[in-house]
């Protein structure tokens, strides 16, 4: 049991108290009582009960987070039930007008549409190939490093790079359309960058080639803490390579699945570069493959002819649907382990 | 747990877009009757009526846009030779990368009352800081401000206060120019004359028909995305693209833009153009300097890049004078200078900015052999480096025909945002594809633009 170095006569307790001759200044008593080892002793132990400590240490985080996501998101919240423009000037509270022009905008609910599509397309995929991928490269095979790096690689390029690189990948005239072709599979380009549709579905392949080295190296480090005698049981049942992956492996790295889950959930609705590379500045042919964050840049961010205000509905539309998508994955988790 | 990481991952998203777009909740004007601009307190004889007084003292903010890497030795001279001829001032010079969210941020910093004491603007960053107040008004401060510039431009650069007066807010400085640009060997190969280039937008289309006939897929006439045309070639065919009072686009009323759209259509159509340009954010200048088009982009600036990186196609490079066709001038809004109304230094900002902006600074700045720019000063365009220029490279064409050119351009280029020409190009892609026709596009369009003008009113 610790006993509290120089506690006030009154009470007991240890109260903060100034440095007195010859005693060291706050910052030393500060810097010793963070100091580990032999000085944190009973007096050191009681420094770490002062009230303020903990507050001190989470300091810097909480007010980062005040700063840059609680303050700014309830401004967010506030504008969008007024006409702000980028611009300035008075904004009048126009009540839930925003809210209900959401519901009439076409536009939105494309955006919407595209969003969603992206999410249920790209999530799936990007929990299930990282783990394969990852199941593939763990093995310690010559050369094995080499693949490694090079399904990492995509991580380390800048979103424009690659976006150019598919851009010469899927011109009419790029590699893909060029090998189908020199191959007689196809006679005309296919055409992955003027249509609609096919802009939508080259830009889930950017994300998810791009994805991929990064969420195996989550993977990675949860397959080592499968236990290996679970795979030799399961191979000394008979269990062949797919159903050890789909009762050993999978339900090992469970955990790592919802995470990857819920953070590609949360990337695939906030989709922005890779429908801009593919899609040009307006977002595909007629704007048909914005997604939400394309759509609220159109609406709330020019300068000129930006409306914050119905930019902030659109964004805390794109909120509940995240909260939502992800709240869903939870719930059905959650039943499944159930 | 995850919830929370998702509320805070959100929550950044918002905050940087609604950040960047610099939105808020600030005011007008104070009642008391005291100086304001754009919502800041600023010196009295910074607004209102009545020239611009006070000594030529103090410090000053120069931000520039982009420049800094290239031209510090041209910055430093001009500001040095400012500080010896007012020898209380101090020029404090800044540059700005000048990116995507450049207007955003300058915004941002007018809100602030930040701006700095002389900046470097474009034309819809000076649409923005006029009709804020945000710049100072030269008919007012300073009514000799106009004389340097050629008329037809000094004219024409007007830009609207809050209550739609057209007022001189800034300084026309360097712009640069328009000319054709053309393949010689491609145009050949069409079956087209390189030395009778075409003099109305509607007779490029034509031309650029036989090549889409010729070319067979090997080469194409241009891109296929509008928004490399417009509003240049509207503009050029005298299309009444906005209502006198600019608040809102007719465009779709003239049929010569139904004629417009329906010649990009059958141009894409036939091959004209790449069809994977429909949209794209491809470079013009890339794919000209692969030769895989007939025309190239109209900047006179892209020669030098032709030239220094693909010195073959730029052999085979044509120049001639853009299309004038029905409005028989060239329109571009140049780069301006402005001065902040919230300067505490105003008449040593406005001092410094006409001094930047003069024949002898523009013309010197103008003759460095590595930037391709054109004054806005009649003297510095009637100097013999613009005057006599000899040999027929591409490069020296194009300068002999834009200095001529610019003494009659004006500045009334239709500055549409980016999401208007975001909404217009999107609907022309849709025409273009056939998915409409191209009277149905040009009225949605229309109407789009429409809502984007009245949501920012």
């Amino acid at each position: 049991m610790t006993t509290l170095s120089s506690p006030t006569k009154e009470s007991g307790v240890a109260v903060p108290r100034g440095p007195r001759p010859g005693e060291p200044n706050g910052r030393r008593r500060l810097l010793r009582a963070i100091k580990p080892g032999p000085t944190a002793d009973a007096g050191g132990a009681a420094l770490y009960r002062r009230w303020w400590l903990p507050w001190l240490w989470m300091a810097p985080a909480i007010i980062g987070v005040t700063v840059f996501g609680v303050y700014p998101f309830l401004n967010t919240l506030l504008l969008s039930f007024t006409d702000a423009k980028p611009l300035g000037g008075a904004a009048s509270f126009v009540g839930l007008d925003n809210y209900t022009r959401l519901l009439g905008d076409s536009d939105f609910w494309l955006a919407t549409r595209n969003s969603v599509l992206y999410a249920l397309i790209v999530v799936p995929l990007m929990v299930l190939l990282p783990l394969v991928l990852a199941v593939l490269v763990e093995k310690n095979l010559p050369g094995i490093g080499f693949f490694r790096s090079a399904f990492y690689t995509p991580v380390l390029a800048s979103s424009v790079v690659v976006g150019l690189s598919w851009q010469w990948l899927l011109s009419d005239q790029g590699l893909v359309n060029t090998w189908l072709q020199k191959a007689h599979i196809i006679r005309e380009a296919i055409p992955f960058l003027s249509d609609s549709w096919l802009i939508l579905f080259s830009a889930m392949g950017l994300t998810l080639w791009k994805g991929l080295g990064w969420y195996m190296i989550f993977y990675l480090a949860a397959l080592g803490n499968v236990p290996k005698e679970l795979h030799e049981a399961a191979a000394v049942d008979g269990a062949g390579a797919i159903r050890r992956f789909w009762h050993v492996t999978m339900p090992g790295v469970r955990t790592s699945m919802l995470l990857v889950g819920t953070l590609t959930g949360i990337g695939s609705l906030r989709v922005f570069t890779e429908i801009y590379m593919l899609g040009g500045a307006t977002g595909g042919p007629g704007g048909a493959d914005r997604t939400l964050p394309f759509y609220i840049r159109d609406v709330a961010l020019d300068p000129l002819t930006g409306n914050a205000g119905y930019g902030s509905a659109v964004s805390v539309a794109l909120f509940v649907l995240t909260l939502g998508l992800t709240l869903l994955a939870q719930r059905l988790t959650k039943e499944d382990e159930a | 747990m995850c919830v929370r990481r998702l509320s805070g991952s959100l929550a950044c998203l918002v905050v940087l877009s609604l950040t960047a777009a610099g939105c808020g909740l600030s005011g007008g004007g104070s009642d008391d009757g005291s100086a304001t601009a754009g919502g800041c307190e600023v010196d009295k004889g910074n607004v209102g009526s009545g020239e611009l007084t006070g000594e030529v003292k103090g410090s000053i903010t120069f931000q520039t846009t982009n420049l800094k890497k290239d031209f510090s030795g041209y910055f430093d001279g001009v500001i040095e030779a400012f500080e010896k001829a007012h020898p209380d001032t101090n020029v404090k010079w800044v540059d700005d990368p000048g990116d995507a969210t450049f207007t955003q941020r300058l915004v941002a910093d007018a809100q602030g009352c930040t701006l700095p004491d002389v900046v470097n603007i474009n034309v819809n960053t000076a649409i923005a800081l006029t009709k804020s107040g945000y710049l100072l008004n030269l008919d007012e401060k300073a009514p000799d401000s106009g004389k340097p510039f050629t008329p037809a431009m000094w004219k024409s650069s007007t830009y609207a206060e809050a209550d739609g007066t057209e007022v001189h807010s800034v300084l026309p400085w360097y712009s640069g120019g328009i000319v054709q640009t053309f393949n010689t060997e491609l145009m050949k190969k069409a079956g087209l004359d390189p030395a009778k280039p075409p003099t109305t937008v509607l007779g490029l289309f034509e031309d650029a028909q036989k090549i889409a006939e010729a070319s067979d897929g090997e080469y194409y006439a241009f891109l296929a995305n509008p928004q490399h045309r417009i509003p240049a070639d509207w503009q050029q065919m005298n299309i009444q693209i906005l209502s006198a009072d600019g608040k809102k686009f007719t465009f779709a009323d003239d049929p010569k833009t139904v004629q417009w759209v329906e010649a990009m259509t059958k141009l894409y159509k036939a091959g004209g153009m790449p069809r994977d340009s429909l949209s794209s954010t491809q470079d013009p200048a890339n794919v000209y300097g692969q030769g895989k088009l007939v025309y190239g982009p109209t900047n006179p600036n892209f020669l030098r890049f032709i030239q220094q990186n693909n010195p073959s196609v730029y052999k085979e490079t044509g120049v001639a004078r853009f299309m004038l066709d029905d409005l028989g001038h060239t329109v571009g809004a140049p780069q301006y200078i402005g001065v902040a109304s919230t300067s505490k230094n105003a008449t040593t900002a406005l001092s410094f900015a006409q001094f930047l902006t003069n024949a002898e600074n523009q013309l010197e700045w103008a003759k460095d052999p590595n930037v391709v720019i054109f004054p806005s000063t009649t003297e510095s365009l009637n100097d013999p480096f613009f005057q006599s220029v000899e040999g027929s490279d591409p490069f020296a064409e194009a300068r002999k025909i834009v200095a001529s050119d610019r003494k009659t351009a004006t500045a009334d280029e239709i500055a549409l945002t980016p999401g208007g020409l975001n909404a217009i190009s999107a609907q022309i892609q849709l025409a273009m594809q056939g998915k409409k026709s191209a009277q149905d596009a040009l009225d949605e369009a229309q109407k789009k633009a429409n809502e984007l003008i009245e949501q920012g009113s």
